[in-house]
């Protein structure tokens, strides 16, 4: 039987997108769903769910749409990933379930992620709710961190019955899935939508609140019964090379949390300004520095370059994602690495220095490594720099939390229960595992929910 | 989760005083800490020095600068968000003699908090605080007199007080020979480059808040990057106050001015909605 090709998804068209930040694609119509799902062979043995990190049951999530029975399929996504709409639209699916999906031999493995974020939509859109709290118990619980990991950790703990207070650094909860990955990948009301729940539910959120700060971890450890640690991996690393002081040198971070977080794209409605000159370079070839460029754009950048030493076949980004860059118009500069920034006597930076690349033999992460050409030194004229290298955890609260064990970077480490080297402190997502993924970060929050119940309750 | 503003008065035609609600802040702030504020919700997260904390509120001087202060100092009666405290404290203990000097707004509500700390851990402190002249004066229930042992009211043009800035003062101070341990100091970014060279010759270890234009204030964005020492540190979490000696100042002065254009955008903005002056 020959399969039919995946069903299109209706997309804003790249020249009217580039001008606001609304969401890239539509999503799929019930209809355009239906017929997606029904392209499923329902393999006896689904290989995407053994791909997906927290093995949804993928295979009757798709049937169950097949079947238009839309409010079940959406609570079954539920009951292995919290946050279906988000990971339906960040999850790198050809690295996951599509890309293990028997249909990739055809080229056309079902479009998973797509008919995951359309379930979880239909369900908020039409206000399926889910199990609910179980019986009150006493014993208290406090969150570090409101990301993906905290959120998903509290929901279960809070599902168990558990008191559960969250602590957040920031103004708005949410972590990177508020601060970081901008609308036009992630509208913020899904997200937001996630938080009322957990409101809902009894959590209680306490904002602007830093652990170790203006809270200690001493405090936590004295006024709970058991502490969760979700608290990323949110710290810019710079390249430290010459310039990098220069006016209009960003990190990625800086850069995504004025426009996100703050809102600058509304400027001077919203009171933050972000500088975006002309010509804009973009250090990196993840998410974050394809999240970037892109903000760049929206901003009002004529040119916006990916600056990258390898090329982007071994770019770690969503295909999806450097796709719409492609379309969009960005330009990617392959091969090539910065020695420095350079800049005019009014200390703005002007241009980067670029060396050329060249690919020798595979390094550690499987990808061949970039070894710079001799001599092969540039300028390229640049108004605005912005370094998306990668981020580490952040070192304030580590300096404020002795005892916790961690790798030489800062990660903290967690068994397989996701217990840390202190009882009773548990943890889950990038904070555990360095800059990773949204549903890696939900897994971990959830089973270490699992955990801290057991060992609450003695097991 | 909006912070009653409790008090509200001019301290010259420039700056002025505001005490609002902000019982965590307040609870534990010490000396060297600073707060971000949010004024109103759609607002830019702003650091600002603490002058004391006491019964549950907080007191900051707030120069009237741009849209947020503006709008702050002419419509708003309540903040969004009071967050803090940031920043790490100075390290409170007895110095011996310390000299705290300021000349600019952030600087005179520091230097009220420091002298407090470090006279009660025993040190002798000697303040001095500078103005241009007469006519920026703060009232006298503002400023460090009561909380220090040796307090030096300053003008640039002699007007009132003794004539001269405090860098020339302390300058002539040490020439004297007299005992200075540490000095602490804040206000102008310049002027505390040109304290650091001073202090430099005399080898006086010395203290300076570098203010930078921070967002997050949390470490997570790194826009208040300051170079001590050839190292990157981040002023939200590992100062502000850092050895004037060892800071790369030409950075430090450059970076405060990225936004100088849009600055003037928000503020025009905030002036046609009537809500700036
Ligand atoms: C721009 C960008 C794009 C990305 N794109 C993708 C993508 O497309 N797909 C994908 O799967 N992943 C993506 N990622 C990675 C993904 O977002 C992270 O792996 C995930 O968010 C990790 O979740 P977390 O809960 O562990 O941490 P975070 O989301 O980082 O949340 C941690 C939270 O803890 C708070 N916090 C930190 N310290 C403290 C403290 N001491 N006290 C209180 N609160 C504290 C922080 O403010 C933050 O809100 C992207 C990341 C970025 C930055
Ligand atoms: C640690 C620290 C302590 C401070 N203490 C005080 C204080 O006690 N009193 C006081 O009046 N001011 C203080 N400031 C400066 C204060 O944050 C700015 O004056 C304020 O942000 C101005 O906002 P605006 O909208 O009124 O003016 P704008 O027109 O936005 O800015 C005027 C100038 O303020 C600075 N500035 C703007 N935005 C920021 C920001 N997000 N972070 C830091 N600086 C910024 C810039 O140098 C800018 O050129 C402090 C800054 C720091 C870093
Ligand atoms: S303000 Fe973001 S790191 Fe200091």
């Amino acid at each position: 039987m020959a399969i039919k090709p995946r069903v299109p998804v209706r997309e804003q068209p790249a020249e009217e997108r580039i001008h606001n930040f609304n969401s890239v694609p539509y999503g799929y119509s019930e209809e355009e769903a239906i017929a997606e799902a029904q392209r499923c062979i329902q393999c006896p043995n689904p290989t995407c769910e053994a791909g997906c990190p927290v093995n949804i049951k993928i295979k009757d999530m798709i049937r169950l749409i097949k079947e238009g029975k839309f409010a079940e399929s959406y609570l079954l996504t539920k009951q292995d990933n919290a946050f279906p709409a988000c990971t339906g639209r960040v999850c790198p699916q050809e690295d996951q379930c599509e890309g293990v999906c028997i249909l990739v031999k055809t080229g056309q493995p079902i479009n998973i992620g797509k008919l995951e974020a359309f379930v979880a939509d239909w369900g908020r859109e039409h206000n399926v709710t889910e199990e609910t709290v179980s019986a009150s118990k006493e014993k208290k619980v406090a969150v570090v961190g409101s990301g993906p990991a905290g959120l998903a950790c509290a929901a279960e703990l809070r599902k168990f019955g558990y008191q559960v207070t969250m602590f957040e650094t920031l103004h708005k909860p949410g972590g990177v899935l508020v601060y970081g990955i901008p609308n036009f990948r992630l509208p913020k009301e899904i997200v937001q939508h996630e938080i009322d729940y957990l409101e809902e539910i009894g959590v209680d959120i306490q904002l602007n609140m830093t652990v170790g700060q203006n809270i200690s971890f001493d405090e936590l450890r004295e006024n709970y019964d058991a502490i969760f640690l979700g608290t990323g991996a949110g710290a810019p690393q710079f390249m430290g090379i010459e310039g990098e002081k220069l006016n209009g040198v960003y990190s990625a971070n800086e850069f995504l949390i004025r426009a996100n977080l703050m809102k600058s794209y509304l400027f001077p409605e919203w009171d933050t300004p972000i500088s975006v000159g002309k010509k804009v370079g973009v250090v990196g070839a993840g998410n974050v520095a394809m999240d970037a460029a892109r903000t760049a754009l929206r901003l009002g950048a004529d040119e916006v370059y990916i600056i990258y030493r390898r090329t982007m076949e071994f770019s770690p980004a969503r295909n999806e994602e450097i796709e719409h860059a492609r379309e969009e118009g960005i330009i990617f500069k392959e091969l090539v690495n910065p020695v420095r920034f350079v800049g005019n006597d009014q200390g703005w930076v002007t241009g980067v220095e670029l060396i050329k690349m060249e690919l020798s033999e595979q390094d550690s992460s499987g990808r061949p490594r970039p070894v710079p050409v001799e001599g092969s030194e540039f300028i390229m004229e640049l108004d605005t720099v912005i370094e998306a290298l990668g981020t580490v955890p952040n070192r304030l609260f580590l300096s404020r939390a002795p005892g916790l064990k961690t790798d030489r970077k800062g990660v903290i480490l967690a068994d397989d229960n996701r217990m840390t080297s202190i009882e009773g402190v548990f943890g889950g997502g990038d904070a555990t595992s360095g800059a990773a993924t949204v549903i890696k970060a939900l897994g971990e929050g959830k089973r270490a929910a699992e955990s801290i119940r057991d060992y609450l309750e003695g097991k | 989760m909006s912070h009653k503003i409790t008090r509200k008065m001019d301290l010259n035609s420039d700056d002025f005083y505001v005490e609002v609600e902000a019982p965590l802040v307040a609870e534990r702030f010490r000396a060297g800490n600073f707060t971000i504020l949010m004024t109103v919700p759609h607002g830019e997260r702003i650091p600002m020095s603490i002058m004391k904390a006491e019964d549950g509120k907080i007191s900051m001087f707030i120069k009237k600068l741009g849209k947020t202060s503006r709008e702050l100092y002419k419509e708003l009666d309540t903040f969004e968000n009071v967050i803090g405290p940031m920043g790490k404290p100075i390290d409170i203990k007895n110095y011996g003699t310390v000299v705290v000097a300021s000349d600019l707004v952030c600087g005179h509500a520091e230097n009220y908090a420091i002298c407090k700390a470090l006279k009660e851990a025993g040190n002798k402190v000697i303040s001095y605080q500078t103005f241009p002249t007469e006519k920026e004066i703060y009232p006298e229930e503002v400023l460090a007199n009561d909380v220090c042992d040796e307090f030096h009211l300053t003008t640039e043009d002699g007007s009132k007080g003794e004539e001269g800035h405090y860098i020339d003062l302390l300058e002539e101070r040490l020439e004297n020979g007299e005992k200075v341990d540490i000095v602490f100091a804040g206000g102008s970014l310049p002027n505390l480059k040109e304290l650091g060279e001073m202090t430099k010759e005399y080898n006086i270890p010395t203290i300076v808040t570098v203010r930078q234009i921070m967002v997050d204030a949390s470490g997570m964005c790194g826009a208040c990057r300051v170079f001590v020492d050839g190292e990157m540190q981040l002023a939200c979490i590992d100062g502000p106050m850092f050895d004037a000696h060892k800071i790369d100042w030409g950075a430090a002065l450059r970076r405060p001015k990225m936004y100088a254009e849009m600055e003037k955008v928000a503020l025009e903005h905030c002036k046609e909605l009537g809500r700036c002056e």
